[in-house]
């Protein structure tokens, strides 16, 4: 990002649409897409309300936000016979009576004659109305780009300075339009460049200029603080590079962090995280009582390196593929999945295991990567689930039209179509040069296009080795950083960028410098996922308790606390089954087949419905709404998931109650089996209390079975902490 | 607010200037400032939500002196209101138009099945930044239910096109019933006591699993005391009365066969009749399979004595509501809407079908205080676009907020106590909907 003297900043009303600001430029004449489309935006003429909508308004279509200035251009110059524009005597154009509203116009009056806008549009008609444009607008700057403040009502001026591809800068503040995310978060001015923070916290403000718009942090503390308090940084805990710019914003933000997690809470957290399981009663009992200092390390370098973390991070990586035997069929199902996990137990580079995919080809029931290919049934398709997939963005929005909102262009979206429809999805992944895919705006076949790059593909043999060279070159700005934010949520709880598969210009991440410091990790680490994942777990902010204070539970993604995130639909089902003892059945598959095991996502299961999994349909990246709560708990209440095995034969308990142990110590297991920690001395007190109101066994093991239940269904079971 | 309501003469006084023109704020406004009573009637709303975008041209909007490309292969019928027409396959609904009101003017620019449900469940357009709640989900937090039947019901289940609840909690989330209501063995699950269960144990299991949740309140302040949703579950299990809700069987064979057994959306209109009748205030019907890209014909029939087809089910299933609502006194109090996310192209395409089309599409209300026998709006003659009072899906969800006695200006807020408006800013009340 380019820095600005100071006086940039100073009075923009000076230097407003003048020239002198701008070297060498003063000969310059006014030019249609750089001094007039700015007006109309500025004024509103071509939002989605007025003439931006895609039939107009009044007979005159304007392109949405100036999307499109050749038809704009169009429609004012040449359209209605001219009269929008009248060069022998400008002050009757129509241009300009109707927004001055010296005629009758439905909009209302934008703008007085004498002001700077009609003055520019005067100006432009009387040097002949061109359309000539030399400067090409390259990107523009914001400044400043996030503003930290230390309570709300303070207003922020900004300034917004244009760079065009010639070098060329121009202060266009007074051109730019701001649009609050929220209002009642935010306040914006359509007068003046000024943001206002009215309500505390994180919010985003978005400023355009022509096609280019930038998101700007507004952030305040998220709760009312004295202004004497600090929370310096360098009081948090830091483990890894990770924590500085965690501690950095808490620091800002005023957020004193909670403590850390004690040695049970990380214990089950960091076994659910990189296995999806709960931890052995037995081996939870040897790591509480263990001094090593050095144990919450080495438990996370030995579950990385277990079994178990492949088995459920290939059934991670399944989801994130959309793997599913109804579109691929049985046999490419089981190949693809070897695969999947052969690449994920050799924790071979990512950067590689996207080129394999993209650069698939051969028979889909022998080579499990061609699978990748027959998830999706067209180009079209393919190009929106790739983006989302390795670029974290949902280009699907430029089907139809330019992203109001980011960058990519409809050009984007049907020039990767076009690489795509350069394959064949028959059984035999191969290319077929013939293949095409039609431009709608154009109704002919799409220009072979690398997303956000200007370089046209020529028809290679192989189109996707271009793409594929892009997408994983070391400095591609979305794959690495994509990549580490899925870790991040899969492990945090929450996208840095959230949803992670929104990568907007509009949806900045929360920690910018900590996103690329841990893309550039990766990077630097071969593409490892077992890297990145443990620097996340061993940072500060992963190892710190999820039981919020009053002060930081409204704090849902500054990492003050750990978040509470529901189990995975799988998950929870194998971790009800693992302490219940007695494995749930699913459909033909043999006994003690894991939720996570199955490859069909669809396999037949109340259990898993009502949990809410995810079918691999589409993308599984956030939770699926699944049944009502209502239902859920009904189920629980009536249904078999669980009373169908909290005392049946071979069950933990009965197994417990046969072997004669003790009520209180049955109960001391069931805590270690589904918190990973030993009773307190209150609830042991409770729960003793409880169990002496029983004189007969039989009534007690009734006791014992609702017990159970209760445990199943309470909010520490059910979510990860 | 909730127990004002605007006379329908200051409506029409207002109107006057444009019937379609008048501002939210203003109308409540003029509330306030007339101090006029809201009797806002309807206690309830059953919506039946045509889930794939039900064509205007083959229901309530009819074009029979369009060319044959547009018109398309049905024909239309008179009803009983002069000069008004529906397609052929509605004579039940055509009789009872003096309490139906047609509104044929809708528009939107939204024409993908997940935009479009959006924007006509919520009211609102969808955007990544927030997830807006379903009328069906505000209504359900707005309303303090004190019944035991869950406040917002799907039958049997909600679109998969949005949760419903948007940022509410997910306890207003529609409570989908499951299953098939017109099989004879339906039933919704989980409702029976499991084998060797009873009262008494699901009782202990209540007070036990809220033990296990109150030692976790006391170290993590973010943490409820108690589980509203295990609560709720609780005490549905426990009421023999409120579960005879869905007891379908109940009801005469007169009454079932005349609500129409061969599609799911006769006996899914009556069991929505039985739960408004038991006070739940919000009740969707979900009927899928309007998405008629390919021969609209099937529409009407499927095969050459099939009488259970789309358009003869709903016919015989909404106006049977209808007139059963008005013989148990219960019409004016039960708001009906049929609708779904959009109209289909005015030509008939390729196959036979129609595509999507927002830009025009029609709705149908009764009940619920809405003056019937009326046309409110119209399509140009090609049904391409509204020729006059176009209306917004906003326009439509604020409406339905005030029938049902709720100010669309109320906020509702998100987790991070966002204040966000029941219908948007912009809103404008349909007043000829407001009797």
């Amino acid at each position: 990002m380019p820095t600005f003297p100071k006086f940039y900043i100073l009075s923009t009303f000076f230097l407003l649409g003048s020239w002198v600001d701008i070297p060498g430029s003063s000969a310059l004449a006014l030019d249609f897409v750089n001094d007039i489309v700015p007006v109309l935006t500025k004024a509103g003429c071509n939002a989605g309300s007025c003439h931006g909508a895609a039939i107009g308004r009044g007979g005159f279509k304007l392109s949405l936000y100036g999307g499109d200035p050749k038809s704009d251009f169009e429609s004012i110059v040449y359209q209605l016979q001219g009269r929008r524009i009248n060069k022998s005597n400008p002050q009757d154009s129509l241009i300009l009576r109707k927004p001055t509203e010296q005629i009758s116009h439905e909009g209302g009056t934008l703008f007085d004659l004498n002001s700077e806008s009609a003055q520019r549009i005067l100006t432009w008609i009387q040097d002949g109305a061109t359309f000539n444009s030399s400067l090409e607008l390259a990107n523009i700057s914001v400044s400043p780009e996030r503003i930290l403040l230390d309570r709300t009502n303070i207003p922020v001026d900004l300034t917004i300075t244009a760079h065009y591809s010639n070098g060329l800068t121009r202060d266009v503040t007074r051109w730019s339009v701001l649009t609050s995310e929220d209002e009642t978060a935010v306040q914006t001015s359509k007068e003046n460049p000024t943001v206002k923070p009215i309500r505390n916290g994180r919010h985003i403000v978005t400023v355009r200029y022509l096609t280019q718009v930038k998101a700007i942090e507004v952030i305040t503390p998220l709760v009312d603080i004295p202004a004497e308090i600090q929370i310096p940084a360098t009081k948090i805990p830091n483990h890894n590079f990770i924590d500085s710019e965690i501690n950095q914003t808490l620091e800002i933000l005023k957020l004193q962090p909670a403590g850390q997690a004690s040695d049970s809470e990380f214990l089950r957290r960091v076994y659910l995280d990189l296995t999806g399981r709960l931890p052995a009663v037995s081996f939870t009992k040897s790591f509480l009582s263990s001094n090593d200092p050095n144990k919450r390390h080495a438990l996370i370098r030995s579950l990385l390196a277990s079994p178990e973390y492949t088995e459920f991070w290939s059934y991670r990586f399944a989801n994130l593929l959309r793997l599913r035997p109804q579109s691929l069929g049985e046999e490419n199902s089981e190949a693809y999945f070897q695969w999947i996990q052969s690449h994920v137990a050799a924790d071979t580079s990512i950067k590689d295991f996207a080129r394999t995919l993209i650069l698939a080809k051969g028979d889909s029931r022998i080579n499990g990567p061609a699978n990748f290919y027959r998830t999706t049934t067209d180009a079209r398709q393919h190009t929106e689930f790739t983006s989302e997939l390795f670029l974290g963005t949902r280009l699907r929005c430029a089907n139809c039209h330019n992203h109001p909102l980011d960058k990519w262009t409809q050009d984007d979206y049907h020039g990767l179509a076009a690489i795509f429809a350069k394959v064949d999805l028959g059984e035999e992944i191969r290319i077929k040069l013939e293949g095409t895919s039609i431009h709608p705006r154009t109704s002919a076949p799409a220009v072979l296009r690398i997303p956000g790059s200007e370089i046209n593909l020529s028809n290679s043999d192989d189109p996707r080795i271009e793409f594929a060279n892009w997408l994983t070159a070391e400095d591609n700005p979305y794959f690495a950083r994509a990549f580490v934010n899925r870790l991040w949520k899969l492990t945090m709880g929450r996208g840095l960028v959230a949803p992670v598969d929104d990568f907007r210009d509009t949806n900045p991440a929360t920690h910018p410098e900590l996103l690329t410091l841990l893309a550039d990790d990766f990077v630097d680490h071969g593409y490892s996922v077992r890297h990145t994942l443990a620097r996340i777990c061993e940072s500060a902010a992963y190892q710190r308790t999820a039981r919020s204070t009053e002060h930081t539970k409204h704090d849902n993604m500054y990492y003050s606390r750990a978040l509470r995130v529901p189990l995975d639909a799988a998950v929870h089902a194998d971790a009800v089954s693992d302490v219940l003892g007695l494995p749930e059945r699913y459909g033909e598959h043999p006994p003690g087949t894991r939720a996570i095991q199955l490859l069909n996502p669809l396999t037949s299961s109340r259990s898993l419905d009502i949990l809410g999994r995810c079918d691999r349909s589409g993308s599984c990246d956030d939770p699926t709404a699944g049944p009502s709560p209502l239902s859920k708990l009904l189920h629980f209440f009536n249904g078999d998931f669980l009373n169908g095995r909290l005392n049946a034969s071979g069950s933990r308990l009965q197994n417990l109650l046969a072997e004669g142990v003790q009520p209180k110590d049955i109960i001391k297991e069931y805590y270690l089996a589904a918190y990973s920690r030993f009773p307190t001395q209150k609830e042991s007190e409770f729960w003793l209390a409880e169990l002496h109101k029983f004189d007969t066994n039989s009534n007690r093991d009734q006791f014992l079975e609702d017990f159970v239940w209760s445990l199943m269904t309470s909010r520490d079971f059910i979510t990860n902490h | 607010m909730r127990n004002q309501r605007i006379s329908r003469r200051d409506a029409i006084c207002i109107g006057g200037i444009t019937s379609l023109g008048l501002g939210l704020t203003d109308l409540l406004d003029l509330r306030r400032l007339h101090g006029v009573s809201n009797n806002a009637r309807a206690k309830s709303c059953i919506l039946l939500w045509l889930e794939g975008g039900p064509s205007h041209l083959e229901m309530f909007d009819p074009k029979p002196d369009a060319p044959v490309e547009v018109r398309g292969p049905m024909d239309s019928i008179q009803t009983s209101l002069p000069g008004v027409r529906l397609n052929e396959c509605f004579p039940l609904t055509a009789n009872i138009m003096e309490d139906v009101t047609l509104l044929r003017s809708a528009t939107s620019p939204l024409g993908e099945h997940n935009f479009g449900a959006h924007y006509l469940l919520t009211g609102y357009k969808p955007t990544p930044a927030l997830e807006y709640p379903s009328i069906g989900s505000a209504v359900a937090s707005i309303r303090k239910n004190p019944g035991i039947l869950p406040p917002n019901i799907a039958i049997p289940r909600f679109t998969n096109n949005l949760s419903g609840n948007g940022f509410l909690p997910p306890s207003t989330q529609p409570f989908a019933v499951g299953g098939n209501p017109q099989r004879p063995d339906f039933k919704v699950q989980d409702l029976n006591f499991f084998n060797g269960l009873d009262g008494t144990r699901l009782q202990r299991r209540r007070k036990l699993a809220n033990a296990f949740d109150s030692f976790t309140a006391e170290t993590d302040k973010a943490s409820n005391v108690g589980n509203p949703d295990l609560e709720r579950a609780y005490n549905l299990l426990s009421s023999e009365q409120a579960k005879s809700a869905f007891n379908l069987a109940e009801e005469s064979s007169e009454i079932r066969s005349s609500y129409g057994m061969g599609d799911p959306i006769g006996q899914s209109c009556l069991l929505a009749r039985r739960l408004i009748q038991r006070g739940v205030p919000f009740v969707t019907v979900n009927s899928s399979g309007w998405d008629t890209h390919n021969n609209i014909q099937t529409l009407k029939k499927r095969y050459a004595t099939d009488r259970n087809a789309k358009l003869p089910s709903l016919d015989r299933a909404f106006s049977t509501l209808i007139s059963d609502l008005k013989r148990q006194g219960l019409l004016d109090d039960t708001l009906v809407i049929v609708m779904g996310e959009f109209g289909r192209t005015p030509k008939i395409n390729s196959n036979g079908g129609r595509d999507h089309w927002p830009r025009v599409f029609s709705l149908a209300m009764a009940g619920g205080g809405v003056p019937g026998g009326q046309v409110i709006g119209s399509s140009n003659p090609l049904g391409e676009f509204p020729q006059d009072n176009p209306v917004t899906p906003s326009d439509i969800v604020a409406t339905i907020y005030t029938l049902l006695g709720i100010d669309p200006k109320h906020e509702l807020h998100t987790s991070d106590g966002r204040p966000v408006r029941l219908a948007p800013d912009n809103a404008e009340i349909i007043t000829s909907l407001i009797g």
